[in-house]
């Protein structure tokens, strides 16, 4: 089913019995909040097509304007079923808002909704472009040597020296991943935009989640250089 | 959670941490990875050509306790054995042996797909050589 086919399924208001997109929050003819419905998903609930580019001042409003109306506070003289709807939609808003805002969060929330196998499966070199393995072992090895100087008596000048070269090269990879990860953001819009047919999609999904897999690792390891400078 | 005895002993006592030389043809080298933890694990066998047996194994991991005694554990094992029974080492057989928890089977799993790297790498080598 199509992400355009999803947003028009029909939910209905528990008090009236009247029917209601499924990205609205309120019912169109009592003006109840509706229970929330277990489908839809974040970028829905936001009223935002599933786009991974987000303009973070508009979710913020966004964010801020639902939270109003949804707030507890105002269905403390409610019915049960609306002052637990209040609550429901309080909680799902805030899990999708820290969710969102976050480019890479969005973006394995995005693969998960699309159905792709989850990120963080074990894979062999192979699946990683040429070299990345291979970095990363390297440099976890320099670490090691770096620890060992480091017991035998090297001067924090030298250590840091050493540390500062092994960080340029993961650091220019990283700087080459952000790059693409921007690019991959931008087709997928433009992908959805244009109705792409679903292969051509799921390709770009699946290059998605390879990029994730790969920055993930280099993230790691910058975090670990990073550790042992403070150390130094 | 805690870790199970034989992990801890593999995890302070490792057996066969090192490095064979990856150029030799009688070597086959393996590099396998974690995204989720970011491990990385090399494993190295070298093959006696009369016999086809593993002679001598090594292996290094960046990783957790129990990638650390999976990799040392499964060391331990490729020696003595022919390339066919090397390839019928498995996860679950690790994760026995060590009494992994479900949280750490994907360290087990990162093992046995670091044994079959190796193996590939090794027939590889041989198929280019002739």
């Amino acid at each position: 089913m199509s992400s355009e086919a999803r947003t028009l399924t029909l939910q209905s208001c528990r008090h009236c019995g009247a029917g209601a997109p499924a990205q609205v929050h309120f019912c169109p003819q009592c003006d109840r909040i509706l229970t929330l419905a277990r489908h839809g998903d974040y970028f829905s609930f936001f009223g935002l097509p599933r786009k991974l580019t987000i303009d973070l001042a508009d979710l913020e409003q966004r964010f801020r304007a639902l939270s109003r109306q949804f707030h507890p506070d105002y269905f403390y003289n409610a019915s049960t079923p609306e002052r637990l709807a209040s609550l429901e939609r309080s909680s799902y808003l805030n899990d999708a808002f820290r969710v969102l805002k976050q480019p890479l969060d969005r973006a394995e929330y995005l693969l998960k909704v699309e159905g792709l196998p989850s990120v963080g499966r074990h894979q062999d070199a192979k699946e990683l472009p040429a070299g990345v393995l291979e970095e990363v072992f390297a440099l976890n090895e320099e670490l090691d040597d770096i620890r060992a100087a480091r017991e035998a008596g090297a001067t924090p000048d030298q250590l840091m020296a050493r540390l500062d070269a092994a960080r340029r090269p993961v650091e220019e990879r990283a700087a080459r991943q952000e790059a693409q990860l921007e690019a991959l953001f931008s087709r997928w819009d433009r992908q959805v935009d244009e109705k792409s047919s679903p292969d051509v999609r799921r390709a770009t999904l699946e290059s998605l989640r390879d990029l994730i897999q790969e920055r993930s690792y280099i993230a790691n390891l910058i975090a670990a250089v990073n550790r042992e400078r403070g150390e130094s | 959670m805690s870790y199970s005895e034989k992990v801890i002993d593999h995890y302070n006592n490792p057996r066969n941490v090192g490095s064979l030389p990856k150029g030799d043809t009688a070597v086959g080298t393996g590099l396998v990875g974690a995204p989720e933890c970011g491990d990385v694990m090399k494993l190295q066998v070298r093959v006696n050509p009369e016999t086809g047996v593993i002679d001598d194994a090594k292996f290094k991991t960046f990783g957790c306790g129990s990638a650390i005694a999976s990799s040392s554990l499964a060391t331990e094992w490729l020696k003595g054995k022919t390339l066919e029974q090397a390839l019928e080492i498995k996860n679950v057989d690790i994760v026995q042996e060590l009494s992994l928890p479900p949280v750490k089977i994907h360290c087990s799993v990162l093992a046995e797909d670091a044994i079959k790297a190796a193996i590939a790498d090794y027939k590889r080598k041989q198929q280019d050589g002739q």
